[in-house]
């Protein structure tokens, strides 16, 4: 017998980006029209704007401190304000039955990247560097259970700018399949050179803030940050992750197709889990990445699934595309326009493209939104439309 | 919980045995060429790493055996380092500031590069996915699939390999030698009566020692899933350990054809 995904409760999440720290932070920053855009500290040879998180992070505790990383530190961050919703679970669950179910483009890349670059002047890898402690996913899965008291199943998805979206739909199964009771999902990306310049290399690097959805786009701002988020059977939520669409293009391994057709699929395939039709849909957090081909590509999908009065926004204008971190930034987001009752402007996105039809906000909207799809799309052709629903 | 699943098909692809019926043989073959891609489409195997093209090359023979359709069967891919010499290439470009960097090889240095491309060869718009867990990826790629089968009910093909440990990076640690592995897995409901029965993965005592390995297979992250379908091909029946003792004790028990 089958046991299909069903609705379940979002008890709690924290979110850190360039807007902010803390979700007040960074719903002040959104509500404000304020973009966490700014120069790039990191020295490449060209010009661009970066989402850099700037509150200082905290240090891991003393035994774990060999395994300091930015990630795991901004992971550490998240899971401190995370703290009273994770005791009150750890006393209602068995640690055994939590699962952690992350999603990362780099994890530790950036002190692979600064121990490399060391190893091409001396010769030598800093003393200190591990690559288990490090580089791999597995580095921030231990830190991030030893923080959390999980001891469930435990991995880190990667498929590149939807790895933290997926998470969602993995522990949604292990749930419905009775093999966790509750999840700590999400996931976060930090800044390196390796991929400011490798999406320099691909044409793909605006040399200034994003404006995605405008017709004068020309290319995506990279942030860092995330989010993360406790799923739980029979908790008290704060809004319900009601489904997750999946699909692949099959198409290409670095450019969208351009009808937006497995965009498309992902939505639809949310709507099909969820049961509903697409005038059920309130809100759309879009991909919006600032790249002619992905926003033109999205907007078609978004125009032929939803029609072109649904209000749409695109957040990367505020916190730049935090690639294996979006996914779980941008469920985040969602989650407060259903709390909030408003969806902020699409920043950067005036004078919109002409040929998009869609319903692009450009002005902070308010209303009555049941229902929030939120979509990632990645290299590889992965796609994912993530379907939350407000409480 | 942990539900039963049927294996469809398996594959292999390491040095000296590009595939499982070669390594089940015995038939070591070192002037055996590098892996092929064979599955993958003309261009993507031109531009894919031998990683890439090891993890095609399992999950191929799996996916053949299994009889199961291309285009729609789902698929988790599991790496502990992915494309770890593609990055470490762009690295070095970058460091050395050579040349800018290459679009294509950061393209295709996404964890997600081989399921992406065996995507597209397949044309297949459906499931996929890729993970990373150390020690505990060919034990969390099976957990990612159970979950897929218990809601869902499709069948599944799990990939998992590793390159060689980048000695660039590993320092004086023991490296370990290349290795991808496959099972195409359905629910036991839906299965051929033949076909032999898992359950799992749970955490568990294990009774069935791990097969001889060769010493770099043995040490690589992903040695689990070989002992898992070596075990399999042997007819051995029993709760086997899929990490070697290097993760968290995370098992798959065989149960054998019913």
């Amino acid at each position: 017998m089958l046991n299909v995904p069903g609705p379940v409760p979002i008890t709690d999440y924290a979110v850190c980006n360039a807007l902010g720290s803390t979700r007040p932070e960074v719903m002040q920053a959104l509500h404000d029209g304020k973009t966490g855009l700014g120069p790039c500290d990191i020295k490449v040879p060209f010009p661009t704007s970066v989402g850099a998180v700037q509150v200082a992070l905290p240090e891991l505790p003393s035994e774990l401190s060999t395994w300091t990383t930015r990630t795991a530190q901004l992971a550490m961050l998240m899971l401190g304000q995370l703290e009273p919703t994770l005791a009150r679970l750890r006393e209602r669950v068995r640690p055994e039955r939590i699962a952690v179910v992350l999603g990362t483009s780099t994890a530790g890349a950036d002190v692979t990247e600064a121990a490399y670059g060391e190893y091409v002047r001396t010769g030598a890898l800093p003393a200190d560097y591990n690559l288990w402690k490090h580089h791999t996913y597995g580095a921030v899965l231990h830190v991030v259970g030893a923080l959390s008291g999980a001891k469930g199943p435990a991995w880190m998805l990667s498929t590149a700018c939807t790895s933290s979206a997926k998470p969602l739909a993995s522990a949604q199964r292990l749930i419905a399949a009775d093999m966790a009771d509750a999840a700590i999902v999400g996931g976060i990306d930090t800044l390196c050179a390796m991929t400011l310049s490798g999406f320099f290399s691909l044409d793909a690097l605006s040399s200034k803030p994003c404006r995605p959805f405008s017709g004068e786009r020309d290319g995506i701002s990279i942030g860092e940050g995330g989010a993360l988020l406790v799923l739980e059977k029979g908790g008290d939520a704060q809004g319900l992750l009601e489904a997750v669409g999946e699909s692949s293009d099959a198409y290409h391994i670095s450019a969208p197709h351009p009808e937006g057709s497995g965009a498309q699929a992902a939505m639809q395939r949310a709507l099909d889990q969820a049961g509903l039709q697409p005038a059920d849909i309130d809100h759309v957090n879009a991909h919006g990445t600032g790249t002619r081909l992905n926003d033109s590509a999205e907007a078609k999908a978004i125009s032929s699934l939803l029609g072109n009065e649904v209000p749409v926004v695109s957040t990367k204008g505020y916190t730049g595309h935090t690639l294996g971190g979006a996914g779980a930034t941008e469920a985040a987001i969602s989650l407060m326009a259903l709390s909030e009752g408003w969806i902020p402007p699409s920043l950067g996105a005036e004078p919109l493209d002409e040929k998009i039809t869609l319903n692009i906000a450009t002005e902070r909207t308010h209303g009555s939104f049941k229902r929030v799809l939120s979509n990632s799309f990645a290299f590889g052709g992965n796609n994912v439309s993530v379907l939350v629903r407000g409480v | 919980m942990s539900i039963e699943v049927a294996v469809l098909g398996m594959g292999l692809y390491m040095p000296g045995y590009p595939t499982l019926e070669r390594w089940l043989a015995g038939e070591r073959d070192d002037s055996e060429p590098a892996a092929t891609g064979e599955v993958l489409d003309k261009r993507s195997r031109r531009r894919a790493s031998p990683i890439t093209k090891a993890l095609a090359d399992a999950y191929g023979q799996a996916l053949a055996q299994s009889e199961l359709d291309a285009a729609t069967v789902a698929s988790v891919f599991g790496s502990a380092l992915g494309e770890v010499d593609t990055m470490i290439g762009l690295l070095d470009q970058m460091w050395r500031q050579t040349t800018g960097l290459s679009p294509m090889k950061f393209a295709t240095s996404v964890h997600n590069a081989a399921a992406g491309v065996v995507s597209i060869a397949t044309k297949n718009k459906g499931f996929t996915t890729s993970l990373g867990a150390d020690f505990d990826t060919p034990a969390m790629a099976l957990v990612e699939g159970m979950g897929l089968m218990a809601t869902q009910g499709q069948p599944v093909i799990v990939a998992c390999g590793d390159e060689a440990a980048p000695s660039d990076l590993v320092g004086d640690q023991a490296g370990w030698g290349g290795l991808t592995c496959a099972i195409a897995l359905t629910p036991a409901d839906d299965a051929p009566a033949d076909a032999v029965r898992l359950k799992g993965p749970f955490m568990a005592e294990p009774n069935l020692p791990p097969p001889d390995l060769p010493r770099p297979q043995a040490l690589s992250p992903d040695a689990g899933l070989l002992d898992l379908v070596d075990s399999i091909a042997r007819g051995r029946t029993g709760i086997l350990r899929l990490d070697r003792g290097r993760g968290r004790g995370y098992c798959m028990e065989i149960l054998g054809r019913p």
